[in-house]
């Protein structure tokens, strides 16, 4: 399409116009989430007296958009747009003149609106006059209209984005789906988040293709250096397949220890660069009446986008498209130029909207991926990382260490300021860069430290150096980049001095402010914020809680130094602090802020939201945290973020300055953020915070407080563990003594077993409900086995035991056993040779079994399809003779008789309960024997699962309709869903009837006969990590904001057997785990944590859900 | 094809009949894959977003049978058979016009990059079919586990209030 009228420099369209009299606006920057589409469009709407849905603005595409640099420094309005409002502003002045012309009139008297050229009484549609193709140079002089007759600019327009956002239409990067379309899946090394070192890109030892070659979807494993990827024709086969490649890597050397950054940092080659000398600072500190040194530490953190990066390549025979979420479309091709070694010219970045990334996050280094796949594959191919992925590999916002030496004259005038900052970032070299090697990983210094850096107060002694130094993980520019941690420091600083000269914090910064302009921001904000004048903190206390205002101010510089000012702004915020667990609330946050001409007021306020409330979080909450290796942080569990509670009020004063240029305002709130924030919490407590983030451990720790703990309890676990000790030896010595004077059991012939047609369907029917109701396939088939012939391993006190093979084959099955030799097996625990079989194999329950029924099982046996597998041996410290003893002492085969005083349901239901389904092979608690305790049915615990109590005052499930439900379903509403082995026996008694069911309910409604035990209330929480990860990673299901939530748990934690168990076990093999919920029943799933969470959180997790839900039980050591 | 996922479950692909948006959809697909997975990547759904895959951050929310899911961990197996409503669903079919829970978050323009949008309308809408005045500590408490990097969530609580608005006044 020919546009009819096209605004160039350069070789760079800057804007448009249609036949139709629409205009397109091209701008190299992107639009982050900010509404900068928006802005651009109200910028050019009202240059070009447009309406605003007569202009579209087209961003960040390389191919059609000028190179304006990466999107950063918030420079997009106050530098990137200008030459946009003067393409605008050269179009309109053609159209005066064309219009002129046509109409005849004079130049000085047409003017343009709405679309239209004006004489008189005259309207000539801008379309009228766009009859050519004409092309004009840009002319920077071209007259731009008075502020003051704006109607678009500096008034209300809603998102352009907004409604495709709201409909699902809108095509973010990660909705660009093309035809032929491939996907990979990224496989980094271990050394997540590093980028310096020889042993970046020489790590891959070797992988097996082979081994995954056959999985469904497989297209190809692609590796370059340490670059390796599967690619598959859909996106969760090539996850499945990257996790299942065998990959071997060298181990990476370890991290500096970066718990320590002060240590880490300072241990690390840096170059100072000194900024600004003025005075002398040695004779200046010497000066000094009072001298504070201090020092201040900025923790890493993440961008944390919502939406893991994503990017999506077209190798396009050698002319390659790749579609990207970029900041920076125009770098991002010089490097993809660097990755493949075309010019630059010859790739095409498109880049579509990502979730907001707030800096440089992996959406560069996947674009890299994705590239090198479509190369590989000459397909277009897709790549999304993981949670995990971008949040170990995305360049960390930099740790910073500010130190300072400073002090006041007799006078109180601030007279001296020596300052040394320590960043180590750089700006992100593309991943896919150096894990193939095509960039060596030196490490990479930049300057990026020195935003901000010198403080905007009249000082006469200054000594300000920032320590230039290479990452020590990968990072890059964070949201405020260096001039939010500088400002931490200055901002604090400044307020401990005018602690110390007893006077206002906002008066003192006035004394030493000369700039009138930030002047007047500081001096109207601290006004329209009823600022409180102070000239010692407050310490205001109601009951627990301490209340504080802080106040700091700042103007954004970026830019190589000495930079260019972005908006000034300034917080006043109201903390509250609770002095028993050392929260910090943000109760409300006052910002003024300065950014002359304001293009749309709405969506600065909402830049200035997103600052505060992002901001905040970082400050009071956020740290990456590191092991040895690499970063840890793999989801919100362990990083997490502030949530809609803990949103406080924020108030917005916009200083009106329509006659200065436009400033930018996507950091500027920001900046102040870290010290205002100090500085109020000194106001409430007295206590000053010099280290981020002010997590509740380290107010805890500043202010002394002791956090309540429950008392230790006794610790019943390490008890039992002597007890049963004892008793084991006592087992051995009595087997030693005794085994040898019990006959053993003689072998019974092999006989071929009766075919299947010579039994009734009704037996074989009967047989296959009994085969499910004891659910003998679980145990009975091995986790990665054929159905039913056995070799599953079972741990036992003594030993390993392993199931056999029910099937019917000769050899190694039940194929050669008569019924007498099946009989005696099940009653008696003797295997037709003859040996004793372990009492895993529950022949105590089995042994109540009425004739009939067990008939009816081996008949359904003997259906199976025969599978030849032989047993493992079991490898038990008893041996096997030495059961007869057991057998002897502990074994009481016989069927049950009826109860005539109880209900044909409630007899079935015994025999049932008791005999075949073996409920309390794990339900009732054993003895250090290994028999059944005397307690029947009142909960065990069973491998590293916790079956509950079934009777006894702990049995929570009572009426016969809701263990019905929970026998059909696995699921009793609200009170019980069953889970782990149990959750698979539920799935078997689905083929069962329901006159069974009712049967088995009616029984084990009639086993608890005690009063319930009460359950307890949840207990308070002390706000730490694990509390923090409990809220982030499990309160989205456990304590969920919906009553209905879907994936929601089924039942509360406070009813959770996992939580009421004897031991931890069964509470961390869930966390660790995961559940997942076997077909046929109504249960849930349940994701598990082994990845994200180490042993030690998850056995820390354990004991707080004991703590938290479970405060009447002793408490797990 | 058949293989064996972690769980030991042998994963075979079969056909899944699910109503999307009042629609009847079968696929032939693996059950094992989750909901967020189909409605993206088989059924080209692309309101519900991929955000954290542990149903941490609510960006993947869609409602099934009228009751909030986190399709990240939804197995599709488990929404077999039910309705699934998503971003999608909401406007009018026949005209378009929005729902007003869009409506309300267009007005108070209750978003930033807007990634996380489809998990505030959807839960905000979850919401208001059951508390249709609600309090703005209601509202916060409803989106708690609802995350949003950008800070817009001034706005989005601004915007449920609207959405309850027009939902009081629009025709039942």
């Amino acid at each position: 399409m020919t546009a009819a009228l096209t605004i160039r420099r350069d070789g760079d369209t800057f804007l448009t116009l249609s036949a139709e009299g629409t205009a397109t606006g091209y701008n190299g920057h992107v639009d982050l989430g900010t509404g900068l589409q928006t802005a651009l469009a109200q910028i050019v709407a009202e240059e070009l007296e447009l309406p605003l849905t007569a202009v579209q603005i087209v961003l960040g595409d390389t191919a059609r958009t000028p190179d304006q640099g990466p999107t950063i420094a918030s420079e997009s309005i106050q530098i990137a747009a200008i030459p946009l409002r003067a393409a605008a502003a050269t179009a309109r002045a053609w159209l005066l003149q064309a219009g002129a012309l046509r109409l005849n009139a004079p130049l000085s008297e047409v003017r343009a609106e709405h679309g239209h050229i004006l004489w008189q009484d005259q309207r000539l549609p801008y379309a009228a006059l766009l009859t050519g193709a004409e092309t004009l140079p840009l002319d920077d002089d071209a007259p731009l209209k008075d502020p003051a007759s704006y109607s678009v600019v500096g008034h209300k327009a809603g998102r352009t984005d907004l409604p495709a956002k709201l409909t699902g239409t809108f095509d973010y990067i990660h909705d660009i789906r093309l035809p032929g379309m491939l996907h990979g899946h990224v496989i980094r090394p271990p050394y997540a988040g590093r980028d310096s070192g020889p042993f970046i890109g020489r790590s891959l030892i070797g992988y097996d293709e082979p081994a995954v070659a056959q999985m469904p979807g497989f297209v190809a494993v692609v590796q370059q250096g340490d670059f390796l990827a599967v690619v598959a024709t859909k996106a969760h086969l090539a996850q499945a397949i990257a996790e299942a490649l065998p990959v071997q890597w060298h181990q990476p050397p370890d991290l500096p220890d970066l718990s320590d950054p002060v240590a880490a940092i300072k241990d690390q080659p840096s170059s100072p660069r000194t900024l600004d000398t003025t005075g002398d600072i040695a004779s200046g500190l010497g000066e000094c009446t009072t001298r504070m040194d201090r020092r201040y530490v900025w923790p890493w953190h993440m961008h944390a986008s919502i939406g893991p990066s994503c990017a999506v390549a077209d190798w396009n025979a050698g002319a390659p498209l790749v579609w990207s979420g970029t900041q920076n479309p125009h770098m991002l091709r010089a490097d993809l130029a660097t990755l493949t070694g075309l010019a630059p010219e010859q790739i095409e970045v498109r880049r579509h909207q990502a979730a907001g990334c707030y800096g440089r996050n992996c959406a560069d280094d996947v674009a890299g991926d994705a590239l090198l796949l479509a190369r590989a594959l000459n397909r277009p191919v897709r790549v999304q990382l993981t949670r995990a992925q971008e949040n170990l590999w995305e360049p960390k916002g930099a740790a910073q260490i500010m130190e300072v030496s400073g002090g006041l004259t007799a006078t109180a005038d601030f007279h001296a300021y020596a300052y040394d900052s320590w960043y180590p970032s750089n700006r992100g070299p593309n991943l896919a860069l150096l894990l193939t090697g095509v960039i060596t990983p030196e490490p990479r210094p930049s300057d990026m430290g020195d935003r901000t850096i010198i403080p905007p107060y009249r000082i006469p002694h200054k000594r300000i150096t920032v320590h230039d130094m290479a990452p020590i993980v990968r990072a890059a520019w964070l949201r405020g980049v260096s001039a939010l941690p500088n400002t931490f420091a200055h901002e604090s600083f400044v307020d401990e001095l005018a602690a110390e000269a007893q006077e206002d914090p906002v008066a003192f910064r006035l004394r030493h402010m000369d700039d009138p302009r930030q002047a007047d921001l500081i001096a109207r904000t601290a006004e329209a914020a009823d600022w409180q004048p102070r000239t010692t903190p407050q310490l205001r206390r109601e009951g627990r809680m301490a209340y504080g205002q802080g106040f700091a101010f700042a103007t954004y510089v970026h830019g190589p130094f000495p930079g260019t000012a972005a908006a000034s702004a300034a917080w006043v915020v109201d903390v509250a602090v609770d002095m028993t667990t050392g929260e910090v609330t943000l109760s409300r946050v006052f910002v003024g802020q300065d950014q002359g001409l304001v293009i749309n007021p709405d969506h600065v306020r909402q830049q200035i939201h997103g600052n505060v409330l992002q901001t905040a979080s970082r400050t009071l909450q956020e740290s990456v945290s590191f092991d040895q290796i690499t970063v840890t942080d793999q989801s919100w569990a362990t990083y997490p973020l502030a949530t809609f509670p803990q949103t406080p009020q924020i108030e917005t004063l916009l200083i009106e300055r329509p006659n200065d240029p436009p400033l930018g305002v996507g950091e500027s709130a920001a900046v102040p953020a870290a010290a205002a924030i100090a500085n109020a919490i000194f106001d409430a407590t007295g206590v000053r915070m010099r280290e981020a983030p002010f997590t509740p451990e380290k107010m805890r720790d500043a202010l002394g407080i002791q956090p309540r703990t429950a008392a230790p309890l006794a610790l019943p676990g390490r008890k039992k563990r002597k007890t049963l000790l004892a008793t084991t030896l006592g087992l051995t010595a009595a087997l030693g003594l005794g085994a040898l004077s019990f006959p053993l059991a003689r072998a019974i012939p092999k006989t071929p077993a009766p075919a299947a047609a010579n039994f009734s369907t009704d037996t074989l029917s009967r047989g296959e409900t009994l085969f499910a109701l004891g659910n003998c396939a679980s145990c009975h088939t091995a986790p990665d086995g054929t159905a039913n012939t056995g070799g599953r391993a079972i741990q036992t006190p003594f030993g390993t035991v392993y199931s056999t093979n029910l099937t019917p084959d000769p050899d190694t099955g039940l194929g050669q056993w008569s019924f007498a030799a099946f009989a005696r097996a099940m009653r008696a625990g003797i295997s037709r040779d003859g040996h004793n079989l372990y009492p895993a194999f529950p022949y105590t329950s089995f042994a109540k079994m009425q004739e009939d029924d067990l008939f009816a099982l081996y008949a359904y046996l003997q259906t199976l399809p025969a599978v030849a597998q032989t047993t493992p041996k079991a490898e038990m410290s008893v041996p096997r003779p030495a059961l007869a003893v057991w057998n002897a002492l502990f074994h009481r085969p016989q069927t049950l008789t009826a109860d005539a005083t109880q209900s044909a349901d409630w007899n079935r239901g015994r025999i049932l309960v008791e005999s075949v389904g073996h409920c309390a092979e794990c339900h009732t608690p054993r003895t250090a024997l290994g028999a059944q305790a005397k307690t029947a049915l009142t909960g065990a615990m069973v491998q590293d699962w916790f079956a509950p109590a079934l009777a006894g005052p702990a049995a929570q499930l009572r009426s016969t309709d809701d263990i019905a439900a929970y026998l059909s379903t696995g699921v009793a509403p609200g009170r019980a869903a069953a889970s782990g082995p149990m959750a698979e026996v539920i799935a078997g008694l689905a083929t069962l009837p329901q006159g069974d069911i009712t049967a088995m309910a009616t029984y084990l409604a009639s086993l608890p006969t005690e009063a319930p035990a009460p359950l307890p209330e949840q207990a308070a929480t002390i706000p730490d990590r694990i509390d923090r990860i409990f809220t982030n990673a499990c309160a989205s299901c456990h304590e969920p904001a919906f009553p209905d939530m879907l994936t929601a748990a089924q039942i509360p934690l406070t009813r959770a057997p996992a939580v009421r168990a004897p031991s931890p076990a069964a509470a961390m093999t869930t966390i660790r785990d995961g559940l997942r919920a076997p077909t046929g029943t109504a249960l849930r799933d349940m994701p598990g944590f082994a990845a994200e969470l180490s042993e030690a959180d998850i056995a820390a997790l354990a004991r707080y859900l004991r703590a938290r839900y479970a405060p009447d039980l002793p408490a797990w050591d | 094809m058949t293989r064996t996922d972690e769980w030991g479950a042998e994963q075979v692909t079969r056909d899944l009949a699910l109503v999307v948006n009042g629609q009847a959809v079968t696929l032939h697909v693996d059950p094992e894959r989750t909901l967020l997975d189909l409605l993206r990547d088989e059924l080209g759904l692309n309101g519900a977003k991929y955000g954290c895959g542990m149903a941490q951050c609510g960006a993947c929310t869609v409602l099934v049978d009228d009751a909030p899911a986190r399709a990240c961990v939804l197995r599709a197996a488990l929404a077999e058979g039910r309705s699934v409503t998503t971003l999608e669903g909401l406007a009018h079919p026949d005209t378009g016009a929005l729902h007003p829970v869009q409506q309300g978050f267009l007005e108070a323009e209750g978003a930033q990059c807007g990634y996380c949008l489809n998990g505030m309308v959807m839960s905000a809408l979850a919401l208001l079919r059951h508390t249709p005045d609600p309090s703005e500590d209601e509202i916060r408490d409803a989106l708690r586990h609802n995350l949003c990097r950008c800070g817009a969530q001034l706005e989005i609580i601004a915007s449920v209030k609207r959405a309850a608005q027009l939902m009081q006044s629009a025709p039942q």
